[in-house]
C-alpha cells in the first residue's frame, strides 16, 4: 500500500505546527504558576505592616500613625488580589487549552478508526469519556500543579523570614510541617485504595439508576416497582456505610493537617508570649524580639500551613485528573483505520455537481478477517454490471454486511481487492469513490437535530428545497410536517424502525449523484406492509443506478435482476 | 412605544415568575432533604459554625495573648502577676476544638448529603415509575436519561457547598459583628458594613455573572456528548456522506463552545476570589484605623486591639466557602426544576375490575388513546387511537391482534396491563402480566433478574421456571451458575436465551393472562419458531394475547383481531376462511 507509506511528510508537518502553540501555551502555564507563587509571598510586608503598627498602638503612637501601614495594608491586598487572578486565569487557560488538545486528538482518532474495527470503544463509553470525563483535567492541571509548586517552595520563603528573628520558631514550624505530609501519607495510602474503589462504586450507583429506568416498562410489567426502589434504596444506604468507613480515614489524615497547623500556631504563640513575658528568654537568633517581631511570626504561621492544606484539598482532583488524561489518550490510540480517513482529516470527498454514471463493481479475491480472528472471506469474488441490481442472500451471520461495508471502503480488506468501473478501492481513493456511493444500513443512524438535518447532514449542496423533495420522496413529509424543527436523535424523541428507514431513504434521495447504491438489510425489523414500502421506494430511486443489497429477506431479493446466495459454509 | 414598554414589563414579569417556580423548586428539594434527614443536616449546619468560631479564637487569642505578655514583661512585676494557663488553656482548646470540629463537620455534613440522595434516588425512582412514563422514558434518548444522574449529583452540591456555607456564614458574621459591637457600635457598624457589604456581594454578583455561562456550559456539554455519539454510532453514515472531517469539526466547535462558557465561569470563580482577597485587605486596614483610634483614646487596650484585628483578618474566611457553592447554584437551580416534577409519588395503580366467571379479558364500547396529561409529542393529541372496541376472551383463549404498525396495538395491550385507563367504555381483565418485545436484562444476578417477578422465589422455584423455559442447559454451563451477572457489562444473552428469560420471568409471575408484545421480534426463524413452541407449551391455559406482524407468532392464536382505522376491524377464530387470509397477509418471517 504505497499510498498509506505517504504519510509521514504531512504527519511531520502536523507535528511542528502542533508544537508551536503547545510552547506558547507552557509559557503562560509558567507565568501563571510564578504569580500565584508570588501572591500569598505579599502577605509578609502585609503582615509586617500589621505587626508594627500594632507594635505602635501598644507602643501608646499616636492614632495617625497607623494610617500609613493601613493605606499600605490595603493596597498590597489589591496588589495580591490581582496578582493571584492573574495567575489562576493563567494557569486556568493553559489547562483548558490542554484539554481541548487532548479531545481534538481523541476524536481525531476515533473519525479515523474503520466502523468494522471490533476493538473500537461504544459510542456511549466513548461520549462519557469525551465529555463528562475529561472535565476532570482542567481541576487538575490548573489548580494540583500550582498547589504542589506552592507547598514546595512557599513554607521556605516563610521561614527564611521567620529564622532570622527566633530560631526557635522557626524550629517549631519546621517540625512540626514535615510531620504533616508524612502523616498525611501514612493515613491517605491506607484510605487510597479503597475511595478508588468507593468512587467506581459511586458511579455504578447512577449505573444502576439509569439501568432500572431503561427497564422500566418490564419493571412495571412484572408489578416489581416497590421492589425496585426499596432495592435502590437499600444499596444506596449499604454505599453510604461503605463510603463513609472510607471517608473517616481519608478526613483523618486532613484532620491530622488541620490539627498540626492549629498546634504549631499554637505552640509558637505560646512560646512568643512566654518570650515576651522573659519567663523563656531563649531562641531569639539576634537581639531580643519585641511585640512587633512576635506578633510577625505569629502572622507568618498559618500561612506556613496553608499551602499545605492547599494541596490536600487539590488532591482527589489528581486522581480523577490522571484518569480522564489516562482514558483520552486510550481513546486517541490508532486502530484498524478506515480507507481514506486519515489521522490529518481533511479528506472528506470534495463537492461536486456532476451525477456519476452507474459503475460496475468488481470484487476480486476478497479476504478479510477481524483481527486475528477466523477469516469471514477469502478468495471472494463477485462481478455486477453497470446499473444491475444484485441481492447478496444470505442467513443472518454469514458476512454479507461486512462484503458491503467493504465494497463501500469502510474497511482495508487483507487480500484481494474492490474496483469501482475498474479503478481499486485503495486509501488514497477511498474518499473519492465514497462520493460515488450512497449507503442504507438496517438501523440507520439519526443525528441529534431536526428531522431536514438529518437528510442533508450538513452537505453544502442539499438545500431546503432538496430536503423537501427527499422527505416526499421517502413518504416523510408528513412524519417531518408533524414533528416540525422538533429534534430527533440523541436529543429529542425517537423515531419507530419504518420511519428511520425512510429516513436513510431520504438521504438516498437528496444524494441524485451517487450511482451506486450499497444497502444493508433495508426490510430487517420491518412489518410487512412497511417492509413492502421501503422496498418499492428504494426500487423507483435505484432505477438507472447499480445497486448491491445484502438480505435475507425473500420478497426482497426476488425483485432484484439476480441473486448471489452466500452460503454460511463459506466461512470456515 | 408604549407597546413596547408593555412587553418589556410583561417579559420582566414572566421571568420573575420563572424565578419564583424555580426558586419554588428548589425549596420543594431543600424541603424534602430536611424531611429525610432534617437532625444531621443542621448539625452538620452546627459543627461548621463552631470550627470556624474556634478558627477565629485561635487566631483572636494568640493575638490578645502575645501583645498582653509584651506589655506585662515590660515590668518583671506585671509578668510574674501575669496569667499565662488561662490563655494558653484556651488556645490550645480553640485548635483541638477547630480540628475536632472540622473532622465532624465533614463526616456528618458527608453522611447527611449521602442519605439525602440515596431518598431522593428512591423518591425520583418512584415518581418515574408511573403509569405510561415507562413509555415516555423508553422515547427518550439515553441523553435525557443521562441527564438526569448529572441532576441528582448536581443537587449533591446544593447542600454541601450552598447550604452549609450560607448558614455558618451568616450566623459567624453574625456573632463578629455582636462581640465587636460590645466593645464599640460604630466600629461594629462599620465592621458590619464592610464584612456584609463584600460577604454578601461578592457572591450574590457571581451568582448573577455565573447564571448564563453556566446554562450554557450545562448545553454545550450536552452537544458535545450528543456530537460525540453521532462520531462513533454514526461513523458509517457520515463517511458515506463525506461527512466525516466536518462532523469532528463541528465537536471542536461545541468544545470552542464549551471553552468559552468554562472561561467565563473560570474568569466568575477567580474574580470572585480576588474581591474576598482585596475586601479582606481593605477591612483589615480600615479596623486597623479604627483600632488605632479606639486605643489612641483609650477606649480600648492595645490587647483587645490585637484580638479585633486577629478576628478581622480572619473574617471573610467564612464567606469564601461560599465561592464555589454559587457557581455551581445555577446548575443546582436548573436540577431542582427538571426534578421536582417528579418528586410527588406515583399513583398506585388503577386496578381493572374483575370480569365474570369463566372470563379473561372483557371490553365494551372501549376507547383507548394516550390523552395523558404531560405527554410530550403533539402527535396523539389527546384524540383516541381506538374506538368502539367491543371483544370478550374467554379463560385459556389465544388471541393474536394484528395491524400496521401506529394501528394501536401496543396501545391496546398497554390498556390491557393497566399502564393507561379506557378513554370511555368498559374494560375488565384478571391480572395481566406484559412481556415487553425487548428483553431487559438488569445489571444484576441471574437469580436477581428472575426475583424481580416473585421476590420471595426460592432458588428451587426460580430453577423450576428456568428449567420449564428451557434454560437449564445454559444455567448447568454457567461457572457461577445463578450467581452470573447479566446486563451491562456482564453475560450476554443471545436473542434466543434472553427471550427464554424473559419467559422465565413470565413463568415465577404467575398471572393468569399474559400479554406477549412480538415476542419472536429480531430472532432468526427457527429460533423463534422453537421459542414460540416453548411459549405455548409453558401458557398451558393461560388467557393470551399477542400484538404481532409475523405469521409465526399469530399461528399460535385461535383468534385473530386485525386493528385498521382505529377500530377493530376484523375478527376471525381459527377455521373460518378469514381467519386463513389474516394468516397469509403477515410476513413470513
Amino acid at each position: 500500500m504505497p499510498a498509506s507509506r505517504a504519510l509521514p511528510a504531512p504527519a511531520l508537518r502536523m507535528r511542528a505546527l502542533r508544537a508551536r502553540p503547545a510552547d506558547a501555551v507552557r509559557r503562560a502555564e509558567r507565568t501563571g504558576l510564578m504569580l500565584q507563587l508570588a501572591a500569598p509571598l505579599i502577605w509578609i510586608p502585609q503582615a509586617g505592616l500589621l505587626a508594627h503598627a500594632v507594635g505602635a498602638i501598644a507602643a501608646g503612637a499616636s492614632a495617625d500613625a497607623a494610617l500609613m501601614p493601613a493605606l499600605g495594608i490595603a493596597l498590597l491586598g489589591f496588589l495580591r488580589a490581582g496578582c493571584d487572578a492573574a495567575g489562576a486565569r493563567l494557569s486556568f487557560r493553559a489547562a483548558r487549552a490542554e484539554l481541548s488538545r487532548l479531545r481534538a486528538e481523541a476524536t481525531r482518532a476515533l473519525a479515523a478508526r474503520s466502523p468494522l474495527d471490533l476493538d473500537r470503544p461504544a459510542s456511549g463509553l466513548a461520549a462519557s469519556v469525551l465529555a463528562e470525563q475529561a472535565e476532570a483535567v482542567v481541576p487538575y492541571l490548573a489548580r494540583f500543579r500550582p498547589a504542589r509548586m506552592k507547598a514546595s517552595l512557599l513554607p521556605l520563603v516563610l521561614l527564611a523570614f521567620v529564622l532570622p528573628i527566633s530560631w526557635l520558631a522557626g524550629i517549631i514550624l519546621l517540625v512540626t510541617a514535615p510531620l504533616i505530609p508524612l502523616f498525611m501519607a501514612l493515613i491517605g495510602l491506607q484510605a487510597k485504595a479503597a475511595s478508588e474503589a468507593q468512587l467506581v462504586e459511586m458511579g455504578s450507583m447512577n449505573g444502576f439508576l439509569l439501568d432500572r429506568l431503561r427497564g422500566l416498562a418490564t419493571i412495571r410489567g412484572l408489578g416489581a416497582v416497590d421492589a425496585t426502589a426499596r432495592r435502590l434504596r437499600a444499596d444506596a444506604e449499604s454505599l453510604r456505610t461503605r463510603t463513609m468507613a472510607v471517608l473517616r480515614i481519608a478526613f483523618l489524615s486532613s484532620a491530622v493537617l488541620e490539627l498540626f497547623a492549629a498546634v504549631g500556631v499554637a505552640l509558637v504563640a505560646a512560646y512568643i508570649g512566654l518570650f515576651l513575658l522573659g519567663m523563656l528568654d531563649v531562641g531569639a537568633t539576634g537581639q531580643p524580639f519585641g511585640l512587633a517581631g512576635g506578633l510577625f511570626m505569629l502572622l507568618l504561621a498559618p500561612t506556613f500551613y496553608e499551602p499545605l492544606r492547599e494541596l490536600a484539598a487539590a488532591w482527589h482532583d489528581r486522581a480523577a485528573g490522571q484518569a480522564a488524561i489516562e482514558a483520552l489518550e486510550r481513546l486517541a490510540a490508532p486502530g484498524e483505520t478506515l480507507p481514506g480517513q486519515t489521522l490529518l482529516g481533511a479528506d472528506d470527498a470534495p463537492h461536486t455537481d456532476t451525477a456519476f454514471a452507474a459503475p460496475a463493481v468488481r470484487v476480486e479475491g476478497l479476504g478479510f478477517r477481524h483481527g486475528a480472528g477466523a477469516a469471514v472471506f477469502d478468495g471472494f469474488d463477485l462481478t455486477v454490471a453497470p446499473g444491475e441490481h444484485v441481492a447478496l442472500f444470505a442467513p443472518s451471520g454469514a458476512g454479507k454486511s461486512t462484503l458491503i461495508a467493504l465494497i463501500a471502503g469502510l474497511a482495508a480488506p487483507q487480500a484481494g481487492r474492490v474496483l469501482i468501473d475498474g479503478e481499486a478501492l485503495t486509501p488514497a481513493s477511498a474518499a473519492r469513490l465514497r462520493a460515488r456511493m450512497a449507503y442504507i444500513g438496517q438501523k440507520p443512524h439519526i443525528f441529534a437535530g431536526t428531522l431536514a438535518r438529518n437528510v442533508a447532514l450538513g452537505r453544502p449542496r442539499v438545500d431546503h428545497a432538496a430536503v423537501r423533495a427527499a422527505l416526499q420522496a421517502a413518504r416523510l413529509d408528513a412524519v417531518a410536517a408533524r414533528r416540525g424543527p422538533a429534534p430527533v436523535g440523541e436529543a429529542g424523541r425517537g423515531l419507530s424502525g419504518g420511519e428511520a428507514l425512510r429516513l436513510a431513504l431520504a438521504r438516498l434521495a437528496a444524494t441524485p449523484e451517487a450511482g451506486l447504491i450499497l444497502a444493508d438489510e433495508p426490510t430487517a425489523h420491518l412489518d410487512a406492509t412497511t417492509a413492502q414500502e421501503v422496498t418499492e421506494g428504494l426500487l423507483v430511486l435505484a432505477q438507472g443506478r447499480t445497486l448491491i443489497i445484502a438480505t435475507h429477506d425473500p420478497a426482497l431479493a426476488a425483485r432484484m435482476d439476480r441473486v448471489v446466495t452466500l452460503a454460511a459454509e463459506d466461512r470456515p | 412605544m408604549m407597546q413596547m414598554g408593555e412587553r418589556r414589563v410583561g417579559e420582566r414579569h414572566r421571568v420573575s415568575t420563572r424565578r419564583l417556580r424555580r426558586f419554588g423548586a428548589l425549596a420543594s428539594i431543600v424541603r424534602l432533604f430536611f424531611a429525610e434527614r432534617g437532625w444531621a443536616l443542621t448539625a452538620g449546619i452546627a459543627l461548621a459554625i463552631v470550627t470556624l468560631l474556634a478558627g477565629l479564637g485561635l487566631l483572636g487569642t494568640a493575638g490578645w495573648f502575645i501583645t498582653a505578655t509584651a506589655i506585662a514583661g515590660l515590668s518583671t512585676a506585671t509578668a510574674l502577676a501575669f496569667d499565662i494557663f488561662a490563655p494558653s488553656a484556651v488556645i490550645r482548646l480553640m485548635a483541638l476544638l477547630r480540628t475536632a470540629g472540622r473532622y465532624g463537620e465533614r463526616l456528618v455534613t458527608h453522611d447527611a448529603a449521602l442519605g439525602v440522595l440515596a431518598g431522593l434516588r428512591e423518591t425520583l425512582f418512584r415518581g418515574w415509575a408511573a403509569p405510561e412514563a415507562a413509555g415516555r422514558l423508553a422515547d427518550r434518548p439515553s441523553r435525557l436519561l443521562f441527564r438526569l444522574t448529572l441532576d441528582i449529583d448536581a443537587l449533591d452540591s446544593l447542600y454541601l457547598r450552598v447550604l452549609v456555607p450560607v448558614a455558618a456564614a451568616a450566623a459567624v458574621a453574625g456573632g463578629l459583628i455582636l462581640a465587636i459591637a460590645l466593645i464599640d457600635t460604630r466600629t461594629a457598624l462599620i465592621f458590619a458594613a464592610l464584612l456584609l457589604g463584600a460577604g454578601i456581594g461578592v457572591p450574590l454578583i457571581a451568582l448573577r455573572t455565573a447564571r448564563r455561562p453556566a446554562r450554557r456550559r450545562a448545553h454545550a456539554l450536552e452537544v458535545l456528548r450528543a456530537r460525540a455519539v453521532d462520531l462513533l454510532a454514526g461513523q458509517t453514515e457520515l463517511a458515506m456522506a463525506g461527512r466525516l472531517s466536518a462532523h469532528r469539526e463541528s465537536l471542536s466547535a461545541a468544545d470552542a463552545r464549551l471553552v468559552d462558557a468554562d472561561n467565563a465561569l473560570n474568569r466568575v470563580d477567580t474574580y470572585a476570589g480576588a474581591g474576598f482577597t482585596a475586601a479582606s485587605g481593605v477591612l483589615l486596614a480600615v479596623m486597623l484605623v479604627l483600632v488605632a483610634s479606639l486605643a489612641g483614646d483609650g477606649r480600648i487596650t492595645a490587647p483587645i486591639g490585637a484580638l479585633v484585628l486577629m478576628v478581622a483578618l480572619a473574617a471573610f474566611e467564612p464567606f469564601a466557602a461560599l465561592r464555589r457553592g454559587m457557581i455551581e447554584m445555577e446548575r443546582a437551580l436548573i436540577a431542582a426544576a427538571r426534578l421536582a416534577p417528579r418528586l410527588t409519588p406515583a399513583p398506585t395503580p388503577r386496578r381493572a375490575p374483575a370480569p365474570g366467571p369463566g372470563v379473561a379479558v372483557e371490553l365494551v364500547g372501549v376507547s383507548l388513546g394516550h390523552g395523558g396529561a404531560g405527554h410530550g409529542g403533539a402527535s396523539h393529541g389527546g384524540a383516541p387511537v381506538l374506538r368502539g372496541l367491543d371483544l370478550t376472551l374467554h379463560a385459556g383463549e389465544r388471541l393474536a391482534v394484528i395491524g400496521a404498525s401506529g394501528a394501536g396495538k401496543s396501545t391496546l395491550l398497554a390498556a390491557l396491563a393497566g399502564e393507561i385507563a379506557p378513554l370511555a367504555g368498559h374494560l375488565a381483565t384478571r391480572p395481566a402480566t406484559l412481556l415487553t418485545q425487548r428483553t431487559e436484562l438488569f445489571q444484576d444476578s441471574l437469580a436477581g433478574n428472575l426475583r424481580l417477578a416473585r421476590p420471595e422465589a426460592s432458588e428451587g422455584e426460580l430453577r423450576a421456571a428456568l428449567a420449564k423455559a428451557g434454560l437449564d442447559a445454559l444455567v448447568a454451563a454457567l461457572p457461577a451458575g445463578m450467581d452470573s451477572r447479566l446486563g451491562e457489562g456482564g453475560l450476554g444473552l443471545s436473542g434466543g436465551q434472553g427471550r427464554r428469560l424473559a419467559l422465565a420471568r413470565l413463568i415465577l409471575r404467575n398471572a393468569p393472562v399474559w400479554l406477549l408484545d412480538e415476542p419472536t421480534d429480531g430472532l432468526d426463524g427457527a429460533t423463534a419458531r422453537a421459542v414460540m413452541a416453548q411459549l405455548g407449551s409453558c401458557a398451558d391455559d393461560r388467557t393470551l394475547v399477542l400484538a404481532t406482524h409475523l405469521r409465526r407468532e399469530a399461528e399460535i392464536a385461535d383468534t385473530l383481531v386485525l386493528l385498521a382505522d382505529g377500530r377493530l376491524h376484523t375478527l376471525a377464530r381459527r377455521g373460518e376462511p378469514a381467519f386463513d387470509a389474516l394468516l397469509d397477509g403477515l410476513r413470513p418471517d
